[in-house]
């Protein structure tokens, strides 16, 4: 996976998910089909701490506040949190989204991938001992277009 | 700002595939608000999809890699990371019911001095098949018989308050390193510390582990010795007598002395006494056994209580013989510890993720 730079909000630098049949809205085993090798490396090694991970699932108009992201990342103090955001389509609040977190990871599957399948996709890619799943609410449409002026 | 959570519900799973995705969906449809709770999915070294699918519908994922270390030790890490004051331990094959949780919330709201409930098995096992429902009508015996106060720390689904949990010392994750009796034993420490446990009967939920006849016999073979070994009979039969072990060697232990009494007087009958001698211990075992056969019959009908009858023998023997097993083993071996490794580990204090299993 590539790490995007929340310095330079570019899509290039995000790792997109390859749409197929069974990444759509149902089945468990959704992100089963992915190549092992794409998947996050496995925890190795003694550590004397749990490292931990910290997925936020943005599907189509969903957003997370800052406020609620902030809250979350306190949590895991101590040591290395890994970030990542998993969105359905185009995030709405990127740049909020950037400046609360210093390094994230993005994670862009087709727009309409469910929630579910969203946090599977990601806890996937999770490198950490400890995985925290926050979920976006749903963005009502007067206050994302004045959002996405905002952050336009 | 959020609202403050009122309750973390600890899920240990370990290759629960089959079983997980239910079992957390019920939770979500929980009647509580969503906000009002979390989920803690604590993922037991698992080879199969069990936290892929804990990330679906849960808000925490811990995974515990490596050697396998048994839901004591599972619940242990999930209650160290809960956020709310009361915590709900539910099994990895257990449905709760939309109001389970808000019950079990109502009820340590409404008695302050009460300190955990559990809840009960569901008339019905998850599993149709004849075993899995008589199994799950065993336990339920067991349960109903002993409901209130003083109950015991059902494994299944039980909530408590966490400063509780935490004072009596949690799981004991250093002897119980697989799932059998180790509620049962943190019941009697809650007890021992002077918090109080109540089983409300009304409080049911539905288990959905597919039982066997061999896997049944091997659960009661590995909940009896466990017991002789690490509990002691007498002083767990005291404190905690709706075990399922009390229920199956209750009635075989006089039934057993009868038939060895009428075996020794038969080396001095001539042969065809031998055989009313067999039927006079069998009835002696029907006769101690009579509650748990109502109680088929009263839940089921005569049939079911009749078809059950072989299989609740052949648990019974197993069950005593496991018993007297670990009261050798006890003798001979000791009490259960972990591998040596782990004894090492913790000797020299090393300090690791996952952590070395804690001497209580």
């Amino acid at each position: 996976m590539i790490r995007a730079s929340l310095n330079d909000p570019s899509y290039e630098n995000m790792t997109p998910v390859q749409s197929d049949d069974s990444s759509g809205a149902s089945g468990e085993g959704a992100a089963a089909n992915h190549s092992r090798a794409a998947l996050a490396p496995a925890s190795r090694g003694p550590r004397r701490t749990p490292r931990t991970s910290l997925i936020v699932v943005l599907p189509e108009d969903h957003i997370v506040s800052p406020a609620s992201l902030a809250e979350r990342l306190p949590i895991a103090t101590g040591c290395d949190v890994d970030v990542i955001v998993a969105c359905a389509g185009q995030p709405i609040n990127l740049h909020a989204l950037q400046r609360t977190v210093a390094d994230a990871q993005f994670l862009l599957a087709p727009a309409g991938t469910s929630m579910e399948d969203l946090r599977e996709l990601a806890m996937e890619r999770a490198p950490g001992d400890i995985v925290t799943l926050l979920s976006g609410a749903l963005q009502s449409q007067p206050a994302r277009v004045e959002l996405e002026i905002k952050t336009s | 700002m959020p609202a403050p959570l009122s309750v973390s519900v600890v899920v240990p799973a370990r290759n629960a595939a089959r079983t997980l995705g239910t079992v957390l969906v019920a939770l979500r449809e929980s009647d509580l608000p969503r906000d009002s709770y979390e989920i803690i999915v604590v993922d037991d070294s698992s080879s199969d999809a069990s936290a892929t699918i804990a990330a679906r519908h849960a808000d925490t994922v811990i995974r515990l890699n490596g050697r396998v270390s048994g839901p004591a030790y599972a619940r242990n890490r999930g209650a160290e990371l809960a956020r709310a004051d009361v915590v709900i331990f539910v099994d990895a094959d257990v449905v709760v019911r939309p109001d389970t949780l808000p019950r079990m919330l109502a009820t340590l709201a409404a008695h302050p001095s009460l300190d955990a409930v559990s809840a009960s098995h569901g008339e019905r096992a998850g599993a149709p098949n004849f075993v899995s429902q008589y199994w799950n009508l065993l336990l339920r015996f067991g349960e109903q018989r002993h409901a209130g106060a003083r109950a015991h720390f059902t494994s299944g689904c039980a909530a408590v308050r966490r400063s509780a949990f935490l004072s009596a010392g949690m799981y004991d994750e250093w002897r119980f390193g697989t799932a059998g009796l180790e509620s049962l034993e943190f019941g009697q420490r809650l007890h021992g510390a002077g918090h109080d446990i109540f089983l409300d009967p009304a409080l049911e939920v539905t288990h959905l582990t597919h039982w066997t006849t061999a896997s049944v016999c091997r659960e009661a073979w590995h909940r009896s010795t466990l017991l002789a070994r690490s509990l002691g009979y007498q002083r767990t039969s005291v404190e905690a007598p709706g075990e399922v072990v009390f229920t199956l060697s209750r009635a075989l232990t006089p039934a057993l002395a009868v038939l060895a009494t009428l075996t020794l007087a038969a080396a001095f009958l001539p042969q065809p006494y031998i055989s009313s001698e067999t039927a006079i211990a069998l009835g002696a075992l029907l006769l101690g056994n009579l509650s748990v056969y109502r109680f088929y019959a009263n839940t089921r009908g005569l049939g079911f209580a009749l078809a059950a009858s072989p299989l609740h023998l052949c648990v019974q023997v197993v069950s005593a013989v496991a018993l007297c097993t670990g009261w050798v083993l006890r003798d001979a071996v000791g009490d259960i510890l972990p591998d040596a490794t782990t004894q090492a580990y913790s000797e020299v204090g090393l300090e690791i993720w996952p952590p070395v299993p804690r001497r209580l």
